[in-house]
């Protein structure tokens, strides 16, 4: 199910590194938790159930290392709880690594769903238009790629049905790779000269290229990026203005709860939870016509 | 005229994301503005490689020496940072060029991040395999000729970008410079960063010979 996927590219770019952004700079704990929260939510609404649990291992030993090691290498704030080697331990520089692993795996996540919904056809048909050199530099590589792939297993194949370095040993494994390697950049480049031939002959560079895309902007993306616009402007005008500041050190500043920060917070909750909700409403819509069959 | 502009476009873009950091995130300004200025300076070049004049060879040459670099990630996988990308930016800065050098450098370090996973570490990627890329083409010459250079110059870009990537380490992390964890992080990281120099020794040892064999067959037959 990716109701959110089907969005056009523009908005899901626009939504992506707006959510991005906010969670990745803002220093207040209730908006970091909210992306957090936004990430992991729409993560498990996208992803196979499988993975996730082992995903969940890796994030939890990722947030350990992060949050505890923050006070050993910094020894600001007020409050010390111990001494280490005659170093203090304080209360502010371990809450301040808990926060920024709340953070990092925050957008971590958030990078998760963009590679699994911003494929790369999305990608370059964004910027197809604005850099069509890189773009199509891209698009190429990206389609040599699993050529290569295809064409560099048939090298290891025959070498390895010749017994050239087949042994298990690191030597052995490494020899194999670079041998598999010098063949397929010869193989590679004489194939880059013929597509460069074929493109010449068809004639690129004689007038723009034509493309052809199946994404169309709907009402609904236009409302959707409209939706966007504002729920990302509040928490913009609020951060420049200073509404949310937090700090940690020397103490740990209180949390704001003015009206503006208030709604600040429910902006930017709404926004991160936005794809799940979608998500969610098209799950029911299509269990409710499933019903009525 | 246009160049005037352009430059005029940069002088103030950087000092913008600058204060629009300072402003907007005053917490991690840091972090804000290290991404956007990276960003930034891998900007003229792709901007000059849209400009100009280029020809559909070279175009594909690029593609395929990202895709072989971004391949060579692929198939080194099991050993962890060891990985010819480095080298194969490098040999193809020394036969195609400076500017050759930076697209394959940064292009790899975006198109491998589709299957190793983007993140805010991407444009840190993209500027320092640029970067090591653009310096190769810069002295080209003199690593085509002298193979204890060359093994200098490979050591010296395995330690390049352990070092940058610490520093995307250090200010995501702590969200200001932080010296102490700096040298700790380097420290950390020494074991790669001694995988990551010996691998591009070792590489650019081995292949420079024969990779340039071949592009220098290949720039014969086809006139390049």
């Amino acid at each position: 199910m990716k109701a959110f996927g089907n969005i056009h590219p523009s908005v899901l770019m626009m939504y992506f590194l707006s959510v991005m952004l906010v969670s990745m700079f803002a220093s207040n704990p209730i908006i970091q938790a909210e992306a957090l929260f936004g990430g992991a939510l729409f993560c498990l609404c996208i992803q196979k159930r499988g993975t996730a649990l082992r995903d969940a291992g890796f994030y939890i030993s990722l947030f350990l290392m992060v949050a505890v090691t923050n006070p050993l290498f910094s020894h600001n704030g007020k409050t010390p709880l111990f001494f280490l080697n005659g170093n203090p331990v304080t209360l502010e520089a371990l809450l301040c690594g808990v926060s920024i692993a709340v953070m990092v795996i925050g957008v971590l996540l958030w990078c998760k769903c963009y590679s699994e919904i911003m494929t790369s056809d999305k990608f370059l048909y964004l910027f197809g238009r604005i850099i069509p050199k890189l773009s199509l530099v891209l698009s190429m590589a990206l389609r040599f790629i699993p050529a290569y792939i295809r064409q560099s297993r048939r090298v290891s194949r025959a070498q390895k049905a010749m017994g050239l370095y087949s042994g298990k040993s690191i030597s052995d494994r490494v020899r194999n790779r670079m041998r598999v390697l010098t063949a397929m950049i010869s193989w590679s480049l004489e194939n880059a000269m013929d597509v460069s031939a074929s493109m010449k002959a068809r004639g690129y560079g004689q007038k723009k290229r034509t493309d052809f895309s199946i994404f169309r902007f709907q009402r609904s993306d236009c409302a959707l990026f409209a939706v966007c616009i504002v729920l990302l402007s509040v928490p913009l005008v609020g951060m420049a203005a200073g509404v949310t500041d937090f700090t940690y050190y020397p103490g740990i500043s209180r949390i704001e709860t003015s009206p503006a920060a208030v709604a600040v917070y429910a902006a930017f909750g709404a926004l991160s939870v936005l794809p799940s909700v979608l998500e969610a409403k098209e799950a029911i819509i299509w269990k409710y016509y499933v019903s009525k069959i | 005229m246009k160049k005037w502009i352009s430059g005029a476009i940069f002088c103030l873009l950087i000092p913008a994301v600058v204060l629009s950091g300072v402003y907007l995130f005053p917490a991690r300004q840091y972090a804000f503005i290290s991404l956007c200025v990276t960003v930034l300076s891998c900007l003229p070049v792709f901007i000059r490689f849209e400009r100009k004049e280029t020809g559909t060879k070279s175009l594909v040459l690029i593609s395929a020496m990202t895709a072989l670099s971004v391949l060579g990630r692929v198939l080194f996988t099991p050993i962890p940072g060891f990985k010819p990308v480095t080298a194969m930016v490098v040999i193809t800065a020394m036969y195609f060029g400076a500017e050759a050098g930076f697209m394959t450098g940064s292009l790899s370090a975006v198109i491998s991040n589709f299957y190793f996973g983007q993140g805010p570490w991407t444009p840190f990627q993209m500027f320092s395999w640029g970067l090591l890329g653009l310096i190769a083409g810069l002295i080209s010459e003199p690593l085509k000729r002298n193979k204890l250079l060359l093994s200098l110059y490979a050591a010296f870009s395995g330690v390049l970008y352990s070092v940058i990537m610490d520093v995307w380490t250090v200010l995501w992390a702590d969200g200001t410079f932080n010296i102490t964890r700096y040298v700790a992080a380097i420290i950390a990281a020494a074991p790669f960063t001694v995988i990551y120099a010996v691998s591009n020794i070792i590489f650019l040892l081995l292949f420079s010979k024969p990779i340039g064999k071949i592009l220098d067959r290949i720039k014969t037959k086809y006139g390049l």
